[in-house]
C-alpha cells in the first residue's frame, strides 16, 4: 500500500513530482484502493484544461468530466482497462466546469511499485478538440461530396433512361415506318398492270427491303454503332433465293463477320443488293442455269466485296434501258469513297469492290 | 388436314397499309383472311367470334401497346396459334404471352410467309425440322 499523497502532489517530493506539477500536459494521480478510485493529484495544467480548482477534484472519481455526449463505449473499455490493470488510450469526449466540451486524448496507465503491486493510475490528458473539429469537417464534407456524387449519379442515370427510351421509340418509328413503305410499294405494284411500271415498282420494294433488313439487324446487338456485314448477308441472302428459281440458279454465300460502322450499313446493303439482283435480272435471261456468288472480307486496311456470275457476261448482256442499276452501284461506291473493277470471267462477270475501312472496323 | 392448308388468319395490326398488304400476301399463298382488328378489344372479339387458326399479333395497336394482352386472351381460346409481328420486340414477356414466336418488324415477305407456314405445321401437330430465320422463339 503507497503513502497517500497530499493534495497538493505526490508525497515525497523530489524531482519527477516537481516535473508533473509544473507539465503544460494535464495529469492527474488517483487511487484505486480507495473506495471509487478518487483523484489524489491533480497538476496546474488540469486545472486550467478542466476549469475547477483544485478542491474540487481531489477526492473524485474521474467520471466528473464525462457529459451527455461522452461516448458510452469509450468509457467501458476506460473501465474495463482498469478492472484488468491495464493502460489504455482513448479519445473521451470530456466537459470543463462551464459544461463546454472537449475531446480529450487520454493516455492512462497503472503505475506500480517495485514489487509489482498497483500503487496509483496516472493519466495524461491532451486537449485534441482541434484535430476531432477538423476530422469532424472531414467526414462532414466527405459525407457531403458522397451525397452530391450520388445526386448526380441518379440525374446522369435518369438521362440516360430517357435517353434509351427516345432510342427504342425512334428505332421503333423507322422499323414501322419501313414496314408502311414497302407495304404500300407492294399495294400499289399489285394493282399496277403494266409490266414495266410493276417490275419497277417491285424493284424499289426490293431495295427498301434490303434497308428493312439492315434496320431490323441494327440496334438488336449491344453494340448500336456497328453492323455484321455477315449477318446482313445471310439475311438478304435468304431473301434473294426466295426469289430464285432455286433449281437453276443457285446462290452462294462466302461474307466474312466483319463489322462495320453503322453509318456504313445502308450504302453497303444497297450496293450488294444491287450487284446481286443485276446478276440475278441479266446474267441469267432466257432460262440460262448458273450460279451467284457473294464475297466479303478484308483485304489489308479495306473491304472486298465480289459479286459474281457465270452467266452470259457483260458484253452478251442485255441492255438495261435505264441502267438505274449500274448507276446507283456507281454512286454508291463513290459516297463510300472505295473502287469497282468490272473483270469479264468468261463466262460470267465479276463485280471486285474495295471500300476503306477506319482502323475500329478492320476485326469483328 | 395437312401442314400445306391454307390457315383462317387474324390480321391484328393498326396500320391500315401493313394490314391490307399482309392480307394480300396471306391470301396469295393460300390462306384466309377471317378478320383484320387493329384494337385490342376487336381483336379479341373477333377472335372469341371467329375462333381463327392463326392469329398475327401487333404490339403496338390503336388502343396502346395491348397486343401482349390480345396475345395473352386469345391463347385462353383453344387451337389459335399465335405469332407477334412487332418492331418492338422488347416488350414480349419471358413467356411470349402464349405465342409461338416473333417476327420482327420490318420483316420482308418471304421471312413472313415462312414464320407463317411454321405455325401451320406446329399447329398440324408436325415437328418442324427447322425454325425459319425471320421467326425469334425467345423473347428479348
Amino acid at each position: 500500500m503507497s503513502e497517500p499523497m497530499s493534495a497538493a502532489g505526490p508525497a515525497g517530493g523530489g524531482s519527477f513530482a516537481a516535473a508533473f506539477r509544473s507539465s503544460p500536459l494535464p495529469m492527474v494521480l488517483t487511487d484505486p484502493h480507495q473506495a471509487d478510485n478518487p483523484i489524489v493529484f491533480a497538476n496546474d495544467a488540469f486545472l486550467r484544461v478542466t476549469g475547477y480548482r483544485r478542491d474540487e477534484v481531489i477526492g473524485r472519481n474521474c467520471r466528473f468530466l464525462q457529459g451527455p455526449q461522452t461516448d458510452r463505449d469509450a468509457v467501458g473499455r476506460v473501465r474495463a482497462a482498469i478492472a484488468r490493470e491495464e493502460s489504455i488510450e482513448i479519445d473521451l469526449l470530456n466537459y470543463r466546469r462551464d459544461g463546454a466540451p472537449f475531446w480529450n486524448g487520454m493516455a492512462l496507465s497503472p503505475v506500480r511499485d517495485e514489487a509489482g503491486a498497483l500503487v496509483h493510475y496516472f493519466a495524461v490528458l491532451t486537449d485534441i478538440s482541434p484535430r476531432r473539429t477538423r476530422e469532424d469537417r472531414l467526414t462532414q464534407a466527405r459525407s457531403h461530396l458522397e451525397q452530391d456524387i450520388d445526386d448526380r449519379t441518379r440525374a446522369l442515370q435518369a438521362a440516360l433512361d430517357q435517353k434509351t427510351a427516345l432510342l427504342h421509340e425512334v428505332d421503333h418509328r423507322v422499323k414501322n415506318n419501313l414496314q408502311v413503305i414497302s407495304s404500300l410499294m407492294l399495294l400499289k405494284a399489285r394493282r399496277t398492270t403494266d409490266p414495266a411500271g410493276r417490275a419497277a415498282l417491285l424493284g424499289m420494294a426490293d431495295r427498301i427491303g434490303a434497308l428493312a433488313t439492315v434496320h431490323r439487324l441494327l440496334y438488336t446487338a449491344g453494340d448500336v454503332s456497328r453492323f455484321d456485314l455477315r449477318d446482313f448477308a445471310t439475311d438478304f441472302g435468304s431473301d434473294l433465293e426466295a426469289g430464285l428459281d432455286g433449281d437453276r440458279v443457285r446462290l452462294s454465300l462466302a461474307v466474312d463477320p466483319v463489322a462495320v460502322s453503322a453509318s456504313k450499313a445502308a450504302p453497303l446493303a444497297l450496293l450488294m443488293h444491287e450487284l446481286a439482283t443485276n446478276a440475278v435480272r441479266h446474267a441469267f435471261a432466257h432460262g440460262r442455269p448458273g450460279r451467284i456468288a457473294i464475297e466479303a472480307r478484308l483485304d489489308g486496311e479495306a473491304l472486298l466485296l465480289a459479286i459474281s456470275d457465270d452467266g452470259v457476261g457483260l458484253a452478251a448482256g442485255i441492255p438495261n434501258p435505264d441502267g438505274f442499276g449500274r448507276a446507283l452501284i456507281e454512286m454508291v461506291v463513290r459516297q463510300m469513297r472505295g473502287a469497282i473493277t468490272w473483270d469479264d470471267l468468261s463466262p460470267g462477270t465479276r463485280a471486285r469492290i474495295l471500300l476503306p475501312l477506319d482502323p475500329s472496323e478492320r476485326r469483328t | 388436314m395437312t401442314a400445306t392448308d391454307g390457315l383462317r388468319v387474324l390480321v391484328v395490326e393498326d396500320e391500315v397499309f401493313v394490314a391490307l398488304e399482309l392480307e394480300c400476301m396471306l391470301e396469295e399463298a393460300g390462306h384466309s383472311v377471317v378478320g383484320t382488328a387493329a384494337s385490342s378489344v376487336e381483336a379479341i372479339a373477333l377472335g372469341e367470334r371467329l375462333r381463327p387458326e392463326l392469329a398475327l399479333v401487333d404490339i403496338h395497336l390503336t388502343d396502346g401497346p395491348t397486343g401482349v394482352a390480345v396475345a395473352q386472351a386469345l391463347s385462353r381460346l383453344n387451337g389459335i396459334a399465335i405469332l407477334f409481328t412487332t418492331a418492338n420486340a422488347k416488350r414480349v414477356p419471358e413467356d411470349l404471352a402464349g405465342a409461338l414466336g416473333i417476327v420482327a418488324k420490318p420483316y420482308s415477305p418471304r421471312s413472313l410467309l415462312a414464320a407463317v407456314a411454321y405455325a401451320a405445321q406446329v399447329r398440324a401437330g408436325a415437328a418442324p425440322e427447322r425454325v425459319p430465320d425471320g421467326l425469334r422463339l425467345t423473347a428479348g
